[in-house]
């Protein structure tokens, strides 16, 4: 196949990482106050949406592995470039690359507006983008082996912070889950789809696959890193229903960094300001898997090199971070982008399997009728 | 090395930059500890904040400022002008409202005491008896800083579980809750002492009754199981089993420590409603008339049953007065909820159906044992 790509085994890592990669991109701000926008459609039974939307991601998955396996060495972008042929397919290609850097300016966005709430009031906004920005490009420039380990750090240094959802724990109430399932099933299938902001960045497997070494072991370590990031975000959610009443969690803009407020030690009065300053190694690996993505696609579409792009790239998000100032715009952008994000993550992987195996069948059957003449 | 030149220089560039936020230092800052919300005179909210200005030569000193303004925020910007030190609330433990404002809405000091991220959800809100101002302004002899003081009064209360909890996010959690309602302790200035002298009931935001603080250790076993807490009570000839009776006494007081209670509800007629409570308590005898020899296990079963007969008819009668404005702080309406399915609960439709509720209790006490002296 004429866009596959072939690497030397110096620039591909191994499948285990995979892992490391899939979980970092998907938990990032989204986990700061999913829960209310959740609670919102799903009320009570939010945690079934959670276990929902996380299934969801299982399914999707094995779609994109499946279409990806098809193609062998190949990612998206070339897939893209396969089915639809050059122009359709590039069409498709540059809304990746828009949705790649509208993924990446709302986690961006989304970091600094918590910053300057909780911390900062009177930082602005250039100031921190800027900061990050910087920092991302020169993880960036590393090249990918680099990003991959930014992705490892950051989640075996932020481990700690899972056993700090004990504390809130003293004042849970379990009453409040029950009656289960009151709400109706399309409550709760909305509410699933409200996570949808929160759950994706694992389609990152679609651009990152050509480049692991054991492309058999990929399955299982995205599997497992769904797993992961699920039972997390269940138990985020568990936990946030039980410690909060019913009004004061739809009140409630970032439940989860409240609910760390609580947290204090003699050391240390506020745990939540050191949490959310820390956020942004969590953050880091994110912005640096969009960045990547995009650039990738970029230089299938045009023969760019990595150097400028990610000066073009940083400089347009550098600029659209300064326009959007106020929180209703955040969080339109928020709700408007989640949207779209369950349209390109959730629905149309299925649809690209479904032609890729058409188109399989089409060519293989037209293969064997060639050779019959 | 030179490619990455450029992001070594931006780099260092940022570091310098980092120092560029608003500073507070300990040395400049006022740390408010304390608030206290008075209605106004002309305008709406008159506000009496406890600031400690710490001096690292001499000692720390505490002014107590009070301001009328329209808003909390407002109140805050007039304080400032008052003082040599910019004021800071990161420090503020406690909350205290006065009578009045109580008895009109808090609903508007939650929630701005909710909104502010520099507020911890950790501090403590209490209601005054009488005006705020009146007992912070106050020159106490024994007490320097009144605002510590008054923390670590409730602290150490609370903790001890001899006055029930009322920090910053069990008041909101409970006031944002469909099926119950928030209560506080209330403290009053005795003379040279700050006591607490009972618990204050709302009814949604507005506080409707008060108990005296006597009963809060019921009070505090009909909400919650919990851990440790002295409570003494006077058990009526009626409620002692002749046997125990060798004298002809009137009446017997006995105290005893509570190491475990547990509560259990059940609501076994949704219509009315009608709901069975079920307290287990585990206790210790302290305190008891000379002649009960606490030797003889049938003494101590009887007295076992007497207490109880003794602390149902004490926890129905609390729950009457509640029921009687309304004010469900044990939170009867949320174990409703969550047994009724799509009940569509709101806080209105259940203080109607609180009014009417009917409630069995049972109570099991066991005293497990006394001192080393029998």
């Amino acid at each position: 196949m004429k866009s596959s790509i072939q690497f030397s085994p110096k620039d591909m890592i191994n499948a285990s990482l995979v892992f490391f990669v899939v979980h970092s991109a998907q938990i990032g701000v989204g986990i700061h106050g999913f829960q209310r926008v959740v609670y919102q459609d799903a009320e009570k039974d939010a945690w079934i949406s959670v276990l929902i939307a996380g299934l969801a991601t299982h399914i999707v998955a094995l779609c994109m592995i499946k279409t990806l396996e098809i193609y062998g060495t190949n990612d998206l972008y070339g897939i893209h470039q396969e089915v639809y042929g050059k122009w359709i397919g590039n069409f498709f290609n540059v809304i990746y690359i828009l949705y790649c850097g509208i993924a990446f300016f709302s986690v961006l966005r989304n970091y600094i507006e918590v910053i300057q709430t909780w911390i900062f009031p009177g930082l602005a906004t250039w100031f921190l983008s800027a900061t990050l920005i910087i920092i991302i490009i020169y993880a960036f420039s590393g090249g990918l082996r680099v990003i991959v380990g930014v992705s490892f750090f950051s989640i075996m240094l932020a481990l700690w912070i899972i056993p700090m959802l004990l504390f809130p724990l003293k004042y849970a109430y379990t009453e409040a889950l029950y009656p289960m399932l009151e709400e109706d099933i399309s409550a709760i299938l909305k509410g699933a789809k409200s996570m949808a902001f929160t759950i994706i960045g694992f389609e990152i497997i679609q651009i990152i696959y050509p480049f692991v070494k054991d492309k058999e072991n990929v399955k299982k370590n995205v599997h497992f890193s769904l797993l992961f990031t699920t039972v997390i975000y269940l138990i985020v959610m568990l936990v946030s229903l039980t410690y909060y009443s019913e009004g004061k969690l739809e009140k409630t803009i970032w439940a989860t960094l409240t609910l760390f407020s609580f947290i204090s030690f003699p050391f240390m009065e506020r745990f939540e300001f050191v949490a959310i300053c820390f956020w942004m190694l969590i953050i880091l690996p994110n912005l640096c898997l969009y960045l990547w993505a995009a650039y990738r696609g970029a230089q299938r579409v045009i023969k760019i090199s990595g150097t400028k792009f990610v000066w073009i790239f940083s400089l347009v998000v550098f600029i659209a971070t300064m326009f959007i100032q106020s929180r209703t715009q955040i969080n339109m952008i928020n709700t408007q982008f989640g949207n779209i994000a369950f349209y390109i993550i959730f629905v149309y992987p299925i649809i690209l399997l479904f032609i890729v195996m058409l188109k399989k069948k089409f060519t293989s059957k037209k293969e064997q009728s060639d050779e019959k003449v | 090395m030179k490619k990455f030149r450029i992001y070594f220089v931006l780099l260092f560039l940022v570091s310098i930059l980092v120092g560029c936020t608003e500073t507070n230092i300990l040395d400049r800052v006022g740390l408010t500890t304390l608030v206290g919300y008075d209605v106004g005179t002309e305008e709406r909210i008159s506000t009496t904040a406890v600031v400690r200005e710490i001096n690292p030569e001499f000692q720390s000193n505490v002014e107590v400022i009070t301001t009328e303004n329209e808003t909390s925020k407002g109140n805050r910007l007039k304080a400032n002008r008052r003082l040599s030190k910019k004021i800071t609330i990161g420090q503020m433990r406690v909350v205290l409202f006065g009578e009045e404002v109580a008895k009109g809405d808090l609903h508007f000091y939650i929630d701005s005491l909710l909104e502010n991220p520099s507020v911890s959800n950790g501090l403590y809100l209490a209601v005054v008896e009488g005006d705020t101002s009146e007992l912070l302004q106050h020159e106490y002899k024994n007490i320097d800083d009144i605002g510590q003081h008054i923390y670590r009064l409730m602290e150490q209360n609370i903790k001890n579980e001899h006055m029930i909890s009322s920090t910053l996010h069990e008041i909101a959690h409970d006031y944002y809750m469909k099926g119950k309602d928030i209560a506080m302790p209330i403290i009053k200035r005795e003379e040279e002492f700050v006591e607490l002298t009972g618990v204050a009931l709302f009814n949604g935001g507005k506080m409707v009754s008060a108990l005296p603080v006597e009963d809060s250790f019921y009070l505090k076993i009909m909400r919650d199981s919990f851990k440790a807490g002295i409570f003494e009570t006077i058990l009526p000839k009626e409620d002692i089993p002749p046997a125990l009776m060798k004298d002809t006494i009137t009446e017997m007081p006995v105290a005893f420590d509570a190491i475990r209670s547990k509560r259990t509800l059940k609501l076994v007629d949704p219509a009315t409603p009608e709901f069975d409570v079920q307290l287990k308590i585990k206790a210790r005898l302290l305190e008891v008339h000379p002649n009960i020899n606490t030797g003889d296990p049938k003494v101590i079963e009887g007295l076992e049953s007497a207490v109880s007969k003794n602390l149902s008819k004490e926890l129905t009668r609390i729950v009457a007065q509640s029921q009687s404005v309304q004010s469900d702080i044990f939170g009867f309406g949320d174990t409703y909820r969550s047994s009724v399915r799509n009940s569509e609960l709101t806080k209105e439709k259940w203080h109607e159906m609180y009014k009417n509720m009917k409630i069995n209790v049972k109570v099991k006490f066991e005293i497990l044992r006394d001192g080393v002296f029998e």
